[in-house]
């Protein structure tokens, strides 16, 4: 029996149930403008399927779920069928559609968290592989995304094993805890027996205070300066792989998507003068304005500033992006969560960032980047303790496909 | 409960039946469930997902469902619907020909006319019921088979108690292990055995003083002193208490009648265990064993199996992919085994430990549907 088979158990039922409501599910997806995040501003989720996965450009919601899976499937065919379940339930979570009835034949095909039908496009799902999917367990060497390696321990990191990298990464994000964990709850449970999780974490965004980009919890805005997203010449030329050499030629679409679990020192850092605060940001803590400027989308004038009198050298921002024509093409397009795990055992407040980005090219953006922050003066406030370098697989273009085409071809 | 069944009876009568609506109500008056107008009502039926609403027009409560004609293979069912009430049934039904059975308390059951749908639709899931007099046999044989398993375990309890009474650690570190072995292949879960479970077989969880509580004894209290290098003179009470209440279970065993629904539901309830106690190593008193124990935990799961396979041959479509995942747990035990020692599971390299989570994890998923189709039901 192939692993196809062994593994379409429990989605016999459920594949059964999307056939009779792919017609209600079109309704629920042509309502999604008016679900409670869109009157409130937000944009609407994009339909699952697509060239690109949906996230990867989209505007990130109020609520996220990271989580690194290790694949434990026996042979290739049951990987591939992993895969084909993963996109299964990423198609019917985001899509939504009344539960499937099992009669007695079964406990309920669905926890019901979200009562009985599943909402449509309140959810994105982003699929990601990480370097050691491509070892010798599955002979996927060949297929191996050219610029995908482990993560490194980076000079200021504190990484601690349990909580790094992964042969998978989903992200959930929705606008309600609800919605995530009911997505991350509904795949566990399908793919149980093919994947265990290995690490996650639970994050969210906060809402303008009082306008314009999300403050991080050191109460600065952070991520004001990510690449254009509706611009489409900058996303092929930032974020989009394209399938050329020396890329196998399956990654065109997708994206290297770097996860990095920042625990912020909130405590330290609230014993700090504003100031000394601002220096290290190189912005105002209140409008988020360059330290030359008095708006938050102000430019800052670095070259007006050769000394760094105003914005110092060191400061975060400059580091981070100098604005030069060489660092241009090294930008990053930022998705950034905040976390709150719990206490440390000093009774300090384990809190901080799921530093997301996403780029064409991990060596010329997010490592050149990293290289330039090397010991910047945040860095005694930050403790980089986890996360992984991923492969943002490609988008499913249509209910024909699955995300691993690439391991079938 | 009772609200929202009025909320569905009041929507049910602007809305008319779409194969592909989610949970929209049948349109029409309830469909009755009584011994007199049993199925009446029924009056549009339609393919696809849907939900029927029920009332109980009779004077007793009364199990509904919905059934193949003429096979009987139930599709959705309303259990224990009292007089006066209604209820939804979410259902997903195709072309073929349906009944209603309306099963009373304490009367004979009664079938409601045929209804016809057409189209080329396929219906949900069903199953035959299996009935209390179906699970009679298995029950029985499950008896037979724990009273020669408690045999077994209190010829091995007295091999370690009889080592702990003349003060041999050795041997009785080495005749722990058997003993402790028989009583997990019975494969009690969930308050089998009452309160002789808890004396043969309890944790210090719940007990305030933990394991330095009074009231922590049998296997796991032996293993607890065997492991710490507690003196066999102080083990003495213990392990007597152990081996006196294992002859208590088994002079006790023929009075204690096991509910027929009680098998089916073993079926999962003892991995569910091992998932929860063992593979987190949170029963293991210091012996490192907890993999022995998940070892024959799954022996008690596969006799529970092999002995409800008559009734699942013709009910579980994924019968055979729940062999395929029993002889795969058991692979990967297997693996952790090294003549008479068991890898202990915080030793197991952590690749290794998430297959057995992962391979338990799923298995459990492909037995939990025994219990649904197992539960006993009525048809006469």
């Amino acid at each position: 029996m192939s692993g196809y088979d062994r593994r379409t158990f429990l989605r016999g039922a459920l594949a059964t149930g999307i056939a009779g409501t792919v017609a209600g599910a079109t309704v629920d997806r042509a309502s999604a403008d008016s679900s409670p995040a869109s009157a409130a501003g937000a944009p609407p989720i994009p339909p699952f399927h697509g060239l690109h996965q949906a996230a990867v450009l989209s505007a990130p919601r109020r609520r996220t779920i990271v989580a690194a899976f290790d694949v434990v499937t026996e042979g290739r065919g049951e990987l591939a069928d992993l895969f084909h379940t993963m996109t299964d339930r990423a198609r019917l979570l985001t899509t939504g559609g009344a539960t499937p009835q099992v009669g007695i034949t079964a406990p309920p095909a669905d926890s019901g968290i979200l009562g009985p039908d599943v909402p449509g496009g309140d959810l994105m799902v982003t699929l990601g592989v990480g370097a050691s999917l491509f070892d010798d367990r599955y002979g996927l060497a060949a297929l191996k995304p050219a610029g995908l390696t482990t993560m490194p321990m980076f000079p200021n990191d504190d990484l601690d094993p349990a909580w790094c990298h992964g042969d998978l990464v989903l992200q959930l994000e929705a606008d309600d805890d609800d919605t995530v964990l009911h997505a991350l709850r509904d795949i566990a449970r399908h793919t149980r027996g093919a994947m265990q999780v290995r690490w996650r974490m639970n994050g969210f965004t906060s809402p303008p205070r009082p306008t314009g980009t999300q403050r991080n919890l050191l109460g600065f805005k952070d991520g004001i300066a990510n690449p254009a997203t509706k611009n489409a010449a900058e996303m092929d030329g930032l974020v989009w792989v394209n399938g050329k050499a020396p890329e196998p030629a399956w990654t065109a679409g997708g994206s290297y998507f770097v996860v990095r679990l920042i625990r912020m020192l909130v405590e330290f850092w609230d014993r700090v003068g504003i100031d000394e605060q601002e220096e290290m940001f190189g912005r105002s803590k209140d409008t988020g304005a360059p330290l030359d400027g008095a708006r938050e989308q102000d430019v800052p004038q670095y070259h007006l500033d050769p000394e760094g009198t105003v914005i110092p050298l060191t400061s975060h921002i400059r580091r981070a992006n100098p604005r030069t024509a060489e660092t241009d093409a090294g930008r990053i397009l930022r998705r950034g969560f905040n976390y709150d795990k719990g206490m440390d055992s000093v009774g300090d407040l384990d809190v901080g960032l799921i530093f997301t980005c996403y780029q064409q090219d991990l060596r010329r953006q997010f490592e050149a980047t990293q290289k330039r922050l090397e010991d910047e003066p945040l860095v005694d406030y930050i403790s980089p303790f986890g996360g992984g370098y991923f492969f943002a697989l490609p988008g499913v273009q249509d209910a024909s496909r699955s995300f691993g085409g690439f391991i079938e071809v | 409960m009772i609200a929202s069944s009025l909320f569905l009876v009041a929507g049910c009568s602007d809305s008319g039946v779409k194969a592909a609506a989610p949970s929209t109500p049948a349109a029409g008056s309830p469909i009755q469930i009584s011994t007199s107008h049993c199925g009446q009502g029924w009056t549009h039926p339609a393919a696809g997902r849907q939900t029927l609403t029920m009332t109980n027009t009779g004077t007793v409560a009364a199990d509904a469902y919905v059934i193949d004609v003429p096979g009987g293979a139930v599709y959705g069912e309303i259990e224990g619907l009292a007089p006066g009430v209604t209820r939804s049934l979410p259902i997903m039904l195709g072309q073929g020909t349906y009944a209603i059975r309306c099963q009373p308390e304490d009367g004979d059951p009664l079938v409601g006319p045929s209804v016809r749908i057409g189209g080329t639709d396929a219906s949900g899931p069903a199953a035959v019921p299996v009935t209390y007099n179906d699970l009679y046999g298995p029950t029985k044989q499950y008896q037979e088979y724990v009273a020669g398993g408690v045999k077994t375990l209190l010829a091995k309890t007295r091999t370690l108690t009889s080592a702990v009474d003349r003060g041999d650690p050795k041997a009785a570190k080495r005749a722990w292990l058997p003993a402790h072995l028989a009583y997990e292949k019975l494969g009690a879960a969930y308050d089998t055995f009452g309160d002789f479970g808890d004396a043969i077989d309890g944790l210090p969880v719940g007990l305030p003083k933990g394991v330095h509580d009074p009231g922590f004894a049998g296997f796991h209290r032996v293993e607890y002193g065997l492991w710490h290098g507690e003196s066999m003179s102080s083990l003495r009470k213990p392990a007597d208490q152990l081996l006196k209440d294992v002859k208590g279970l088994k002079a006790d065993l023929p009075n204690e009648d096991m509910e027929p629904g009680d098998l089916p539901l073993r079926a999962h309830e003892i991995m569910e265990n091992t998932l929860q106690f063992e593979l987190t190593e949170k029963a293991d008193q210091g012996s490192g064993t907890s993999l022995a124990t998940a070892s024959a935990n799954l022996e008690g799961t596969r006799e529970a199996v092999d002995l409800l396979r008559p009734l699942l041959q013709s009910r579980y479509t994924g019968l055979k992919q729940m062999d395929a995942q029993l002889d795969r747990v058991q692979r990967l035990l297997d693996a952790q085994k090294h003549g008479d020692s068991w890898t202990p599971v915080a030793s197991l390299d952590p690749s290794a430990r998430e297959s057995i989570d992962g391979a338990v994890g799923e298995l459990l998923e492909r037995l939990a549907p025994i219990a649904t189709i197992c539960y006993p039901r009525r048809t006469s």
